[in-house]
């Protein structure tokens, strides 16, 4: 990619919008392959991974131009390998990362060469190929977009759902796997709380909706904007409640698709279920 | 041992414990194993794969999936869906997108007078004719010939070469294909290349060394430079692979080579991590794509040395033509009188002996002395709003016509200008691919988003 900027459109931008601002340039430490992103509604600060330096990187909210990170966590304590994904945890000050076979959380206010303050990670976790994290505050859980470990290498997509604070080789409470879920692929992922809904990016054109109680090998409850919609390849993804809309970026588009969709924001778990 | 000596030893024993280790892993079965051996990959469905399997898919399935991607197309079948998914398949309330090209690279035909550019916003690889000057009054320039479509392999084209004997226009992918495209002169619309040559993830540049039929890659994510033969196809191995902690390569971008020094200078953004063969890999971590059974093929991610990045600052590293291993740079041009900020594109003129620097976000073109060493200044700085120059990306050098061109990645257009241009210099012709006023929104490979409630705004990082 010829460029690799962090570019700000208003919410209701169309068509051909202009960037409000964007973060871009040598100083901001930003590289490519900032496949995860998330902001921090309680301390105003955008969250961004640095693959290549293997760093987390921390901007102020209204972060222009050429800004300096704030803070950067990075060196020999923090494991980090390539990281790609990540997620805020604002209300208890972390940041989760997910990384192949294991998620490091750490002290999002930290800043430097710190090692994480917690590692889910293990053969009793069943995941490998972690590569997304979301977080539900309202039940305390953390959902884990992975692969089933498989003797045979061929692990099945899998959202594993553990109790927040989960430490060490633990079982997750529940899974969503198998051929019958129809997951293929765990990319960006979002919870909406208040729904008991998480929402996946599928590499077969929507967004896959299941309920946080889903268990086994349960297709999704809903999907957005496919299969036979305009979307190609998404892969980013927010939730703006608020306005009821389901927000994704698709790189087969080089586009940002806002999905009004208020039926699923008045959609609870129990409502959701299935007969 | 002399430090050289034991560079060598090192690195020789980092080959051996890299086999060492794909033997182990293949005999336990290791999920990552499959280099091209066994099967593997989530066979979890019988939907045909995208070629999309560069960035978000573990080795493993990176691999099954290559195989998997020669023999279907690039389109994936929908998904069987039952009663229990309420499907909500409906248009995006809003859309917001690009609708004219993002140019990235370009290169210049002086024989057959035109002009290459590479769009990695609506994929394609177009050419202009070399005088073409898009008229104040027009909306934009026509290309004389467009190559797009599934069959041309053709996405985020980062770089881009013309072989001025042949017309034969290289175009390596930097994502998602991973795989470096070649079209005969002439060559458009739908058509598959004459060769496609498999490459690691996240190459980048090219130059090419016509005198040893060699072709010069740069690549990302490793922080390497692959060396393969200029007319390499299909799954051929790099010739050579200049990849360690000494090179000075970090996150390389553009590559330009000086024939009669026998030297080549790499575009560095600066970040990088250090890569042991002998490293414990992190299992699930994505890897350099599908060659990893190959000769001279980077150590991925997967062999990263956790915590080990860094971010030394952009520079300009120069190598010797047959560097390998783990070779030091001949020297770096380095410091802030340099002025770098994210230098892309490079190209050298042979005759003047000057190297040429895309450099991003001055935005401007850097001018620099051949044996240029060290912190200092450019020779010649080409910037201001007069040049038109938007986020270049891409430059290059017509001796012939003694002309230098530079693709704006952030002004939908293809600029040129004198060769000794300097200052605040207006381009003697522009080639625009959308009207003036048309905003450029960068926009591309858009992995990741986010929302600030707090402003209501949408933050989309490539």
């Amino acid at each position: 990619m010829a460029h690799p900027q962090i570019a700000v459109f208003a919410r209701l931008a169309d068509g051909q919008a202009e960037r409000l601002r964007a973060i871009e340039g040598q100083n901001t430490m930003l590289g490519r392959t900032m496949h995860g992103i998330d902001y921090d509604e309680i301390h105003d600060e955008i969250v961004v991974p640095q693959q290549f330096g293997q760093a987390i990187l921390i901007f102020g909210g209204a972060a222009k131009g050429e800004a300096r990170p704030i803070r950067v966590i990075q060196g020999s304590k923090t494991m980090l390998t390539a990281l790609d994904r990540l997620a805020v945890d604002a209300p208890n000050n972390e940041i989760y990362v997910p990384e192949g076979d294991r998620v490091f959380v750490f002290d999002s206010r930290a800043s430097g060469n710190v090692a994480p303050k917690r590692v889910l990670g293990g053969p009793d976790t069943g995941f490998t190929a972690a590569g997304s994290v979301a977080i539900d505050h309202t039940r305390n859980l953390i959902v884990v977009g992975a692969d089933t470990r498989s003797a045979d290498g061929r692990g099945l997509p899998m959202l594993a759902i553990f109790d927040r604070t989960a430490e060490g080789d633990v079982k997750p409470r529940r899974v969503i796997t198998g051929e019958k879920s129809r997951l293929n692929d765990t990319g960006n992922m979002r919870i909406y709380p208040e729904g008991g809904l998480i929402f996946v990016t599928q590499q077969t054109g929507y967004v896959g909706v299941w309920s946080i109680d889903d268990n086994g090998a349960i297709p999704p409850r809903f999907t957005v904007g496919g299969p036979g919609g305009i979307i190609q390849k998404p892969r980013g993804l927010d939730l703006d409640p608020k306005h009821n809309a389901v927000i994704v970026s698709d790189k087969g588009l080089n586009a940002l698709l806002t999905y009004e969709m208020p039926q699923l924001f008045r959609t609870t778990t129990d409502q959701a279920s299935r007969r | 041992m002399t430090a050289v000596g034991h560079r060598w030893g090192a690195w020789a024993r980092g080959l051996v414990g890299a086999v060492a280790g794909a033997t182990l892993m293949l005999t336990q079965g290791h999920p990552d194993a499959a280099g091209g051996l066994l099967p593997h990959g989530r066979l979890v469905r019988m939907d045909p794969l995208p070629r999309d399997t560069g960035m978000c898919i573990w080795p493993a399935a990176v691999q099954w999936a290559e195989r998997a991607s020669e023999r279907q197309s690039r389109r994936r079948a929908l998904p069987t869906l039952g009663d229990e998914t309420k499907v909500l398949a409906g248009p995006p309330t809003r859309k917001v997108q690009d609708k004219y090209p993002g140019f990235a690279a370009i290169a210049v035909d002086p024989e057959r007078n035109e002009v290459i550019l590479t769009d990695e916003n609506l994929f394609q690889v177009l050419v202009y004719d070399r005088l073409e000057n898009t008229p104040s009054n027009a909306e934009i320039s026509t290309p004389k010939r467009t190559l797009a479509g599934d069959n041309t392999l053709i996405e985020f084209e980062s770089g881009v070469h013309v072989d001025v004997k042949t017309g034969d226009i290289f175009a390596p992918n930097n994502d998602t294909v991973d795989t470096l495209v070649v079209f005969g002169h002439g060559t458009q619309a739908d058509t598959a290349p004459k060769r496609a040559l498999h490459t690691p993830h996240g190459t980048f540049g090219i130059a090419m060394d016509d005198a040893r039929n060699e072709m010069f890659l740069t690549t990302q994510h490793d922080s390497t430079v692959v060396v393969f033969r200029k007319e390499a196809d299909k799954d051929e191995a790099p010739l050579r692979l200049l990849q360690g902690d000494d090179t000075g390569l970090a996150d390389p971008h553009g590559i330009a080579i000086d024939p009669a020094k026998e030297v080549f200078y790499v575009a560095n953004y600066g970040s990088s991590g250090l890569r042991r063969a002998d490293q414990e890999i992190r299992t699930g971590v994505p890897g350099s794509g599908k060659g990893r059974d190959k000769a001279n093929w980077p150590l991925g991610r997967e062999y990263a040395v956790p915590g080990s990045g860094s971010h030394a600052g952009p520079s300009i590293s120069v190598h010797r033509l047959s560097a390998k291993g783990n070779d030091r740079p001949l020297r770096l041009i380095k410091g802030p009188k340099t002025q770098l900020n994210w230098p892309t594109g490079l190209a050298f003129d042979p005759v003047r002996r000057e190297l040429f620097v895309a450099n991003d976000m001055g935005p401007s073109i850097l001018v620099f002395d051949a044996d240029a060493v060290g912190d200092v200044a450019p020779k010649r700085v080409l910037k201001g709003p007069k040049t038109k120059l938007a986020n270049p990306t891409s430059v290059a050098v017509d001796p012939k016509n003694q002309e230098l061109w530079v693709a704006n990645f952030g002004g939908h257009s293809a600029t040129v200008y004198p060769i000794a241009a300097s200052g605040n210099t207006p381009p003697l012709r522009t080639i625009r691919g959308a009207p003036e006023s048309a905003p450029s929104l960068m926009i591309g490979n858009p992995g990741a988003l986010t929302y600030d409630s707090k402003r209501d705004q949408i933050l989309v990082p490539n």
